[in-house]
């Protein structure tokens, strides 16, 4: 199946087991979503358990922290990230701060699904890759699958955390491959990195949509490099980190999102406070650039295989 | 006894019942006044770091505050101690938490005025204006979901009516046709900005508009703030759907300890005036033949009594550990806090 039919069957087997589920968005209902995500769900649970919001991205957000410090298990859809905003304030300073600022008399248990990224022609609001936001929030977990099977285990296991999680589904990868995803509920833990592929000349760390694209351009250029696909953006899996950069000594990470601030300068930083004495060259970034997402523009702006081997090539090089 | 005997005990019953939640009520304005000017007058000698004072606001919480069960849950604001306490939540805890220290239920994480009372029902604090409502909207959405009994409150100040939370909270409660009661103290001032500037609707008015019943009381008065919390809290309670209750009350200090109102405001009320809601209710309950001066002379002086014990007794309790801080960040701790605590502590 592909990734919108495991993210489907996973809420689907979860709501199944346990009616504290309850789904809350936009258009999530007679529509099953934008993107299908929820299609067949409320005509499967109801109309109780699968709500049709009005349009309002605090107020689906608020609402779902209400429920979820209340007993319920909700799944609230914001329809692309580009809109949570207005729900900033909720997210930052209830749903990120209930257990700290009651000293977990009160917990929010809840999985925030909202689409990210671009690679649907999706322009200035409907492509943004806003992780940052969330990786720098303390008290939230923030995961990003990168195919069928991990959006299966990731979702799974974030519905069984406890606490918020960000649950970013790269829109990109939605359709983008079928695969094997077993029947039976299985968790993908949280916290912890995939190595998409083993190599010993270079790491390359990367995560959601560019995986494909980073796997794609070190195959076909017969590139021998360690990929790791981050999966969880926070916390970071600095065990899984450290052994590929002790091992390769060259690092680059790739991602969609603006370099200024975004998951590679994080990365770089831990890498460089640790393992410093372990480079053999300075830490690259291929990323999207500081501009906001263009319509037309989009192959530009996006990672691709020309960039990531330009890097490849000045990492392998520099001496 | 015969049919109309039993009648004739219980309205006895119910007199005596409701005279006792009169007294109660009464009971609980001037302890949380004594405990509100302490407070004040502890934070000018260093002794406290930060307040906002709900002197002025007492009649109106506590009177809807009696129109409300056990099973009520609610979503205060920072300005709600008069209701805490009268719900019973104990000085210790109100004490514990402005203090900061080791036994607040918090940990010392918030500034002053930010209560947790999980166990009384009370959902807790953020400073954000408003950012509570659509949470009372998940969780009635919740308790209905669970068949449970109660209805969720909500309060806020009137410069919260300004807020997209507002809006959406009263919007959603409305189409989900949810019981919760949106509490509106409206004290006049949103720290200097008059209500005026505010809105330019009355509060209670805009109930209309989102579908729901509004109702529009004189927060002054225990009373008569009783009286029509009770139809709202009735209203919401028979399923339906929400209400907004507007109470008209004053802030009689400044927004915070940080604030000085003699910038923006002229006329605050004092202390022991006529508009006091402390003296409004007082000669209301006299009138009433609830209450009279020898009581409310005793009740002052025990208040201060155990005000000015409990103050001196919580204000000993050391500050939280510093270890404390890292606690509570998540369910499980992550190994950047733990290796961020190694390296602070």
């Amino acid at each position: 199946m592909n990734m919108v039919q495991a993210i489907n069957s996973t809420l689907d087997m979860k709501m199944a087991a346990d009616d504290s589920i309850i789904l809350l968005g936009e258009d999530i209902g007679k529509d099953g979503g934008v993107f299908r995500v929820t299609d067949g769900l409320q005509g499967k649970y109801g109309q109780q358990r699968v709500i049709d919001t009005p349009l309002t991205e605090l107020g689906i957000v608020g609402m779902a922290i209400g429920m979820a410090v209340y007993g319920l298990k909700p799944v609230p859809e914001i329809q692309f990230q580009d809109f949570i905003y207005t729900a900033m304030d909720q997210i930052i300073n209830q749903m990120a701060k209930m257990r700290y600022r009651t000293a977990g008399k009160i917990t929010v248990p809840l999985v925030l699904r909202t689409p990210y990224g671009g690679g649907i022609r999706g322009g200035l609001y409907h492509s943004q890759s806003g992780e940052s936001y969330f990786v720098h929030t303390a008290g939230l977990t923030v995961v990003t699958p990168s195919n069928p099977y991990d959006a299966k285990g990731l979702l799974s296991a974030s519905l069984d955390l406890g606490d918020p999680v960000i649950f970013l589904e790269p829109k990109k990868l939605y359709r983008f491959q079928k695969m094997e995803v077993p029947e039976n509920d299985y968790k993908v833990e949280i916290g912890k990195a995939r190595k998409a592929r083993e190599g010993d000349s270079i790491t390359i760390i990367t995560y959601g949509s560019m995986v494909p694209t980073v796997l794609s351009a070190v195959e076909k250029n017969g590139v021998d490099a360690d990929v790791i696909d981050l999966m969880t953006l926070s916390p970071l899996d600095i065990g899984t980190i450290s052994t590929s950069v002790k091992k390769t000594g060259r690092v680059m990470i790739v991602h969609e999102a603006p370099r200024t601030l975004g998951m590679g300068a994080e990365i770089s930083a831990m890498i460089s406070e640790r393992m410093i004495e372990y480079l053999y060259a300075p830490i690259l970034r291929v990323t999207g650039p500081d501009t906001p997402f263009p319509y037309r523009l989009e192959d530009h702006y996006l990672p691709d295989e020309k960039r990531i081997m330009d890097a490849v090539d000045k990492l392998l090089k520099f001496r | 006894m015969g049919k109309k005997e039993v009648e004739k005990m219980t309205e006895v019953i119910n007199e005596q019942v409701e005279k006792e939640k009169h007294i109660r009520g009464f009971g609980a304005m001037i302890l949380s006044r004594t405990l509100d000017k302490k407070i004040i007058t502890a934070q000018r000698q260093g002794r406290v770091g930060f307040y906002t004072p709900t002197m002025g606001q007492e009649a109106a919480q506590i009177g809807l505050s009696m129109a409300l069960s056990k099973d009520d849950l609610l979503y205060e604001y920072y300005r709600d101690v008069p209701m805490m306490l009268h719900r019973g939540v104990p000085l210790e805890i109100v004490l514990n938490q402005v203090f900061g220290n080791r036994d607040d239920l918090a940990k010392g994480r918030q500034m002053p005025s930010h209560l947790v009372a999980r166990d009384y029902n009370f959902m807790s604090v953020p400073s954000p204006v408003a950012t509570n409502l659509p949470l009372a909207v998940g969780t009635a959405f919740a308790k209905v979901y669970r068949h449970e009994p109660g209805i969720v409150v909500a309060s806020f100040g009137d410069g919260s009516s300004s807020t997209p939370d507002f809006h959406s909270a009263m919007n959603m409660a409305a189409v989900f046709n949810l019981p919760v009661l949106f509490f509106c103290e409206n004290n006049g001032l949103a720290i200097s900005l008059p209500v005026e500037k505010q809105t330019k609707t009355e509060i209670w008015k805009k109930a209309e508009a989102y579908g729901m019943a509004g109702f529009k009381a004189d927060g002054n008065n225990m009373v008569e703030m009783y009286r029509v919390a009770q139809q709202a809290v009735d209203h919401v309670r028979s399923g339906k759907g929400p209400a907004l209750l507007e109470a008209r009350c004053f802030r009689m200090g400044p927004h915070s300890t940080s604030d000085d109102p003699s910038k923006y405001e002229s006329d605050i009320v004092q202390d022991g005036s006529d508009r006091d809601p402390i003296v409004v209710t007082q000669n209301a309950l006299k009138a009433m033949g609830l209450i009279n001066d020898q009581l409310v002379d005793k009740v002052k002086n025990e208040s201060i009594r155990i005000v000015n014990e409990k103050f001196d007794q919580q204000e000993k309790v050391p500050p939280p550990d510093p270890e404390t801080m890292f606690q509570d960040v998540y369910g499980n701790e992550t190994w950047i806090i733990k290796e961020e605590r190694g390296e602070i502590l």
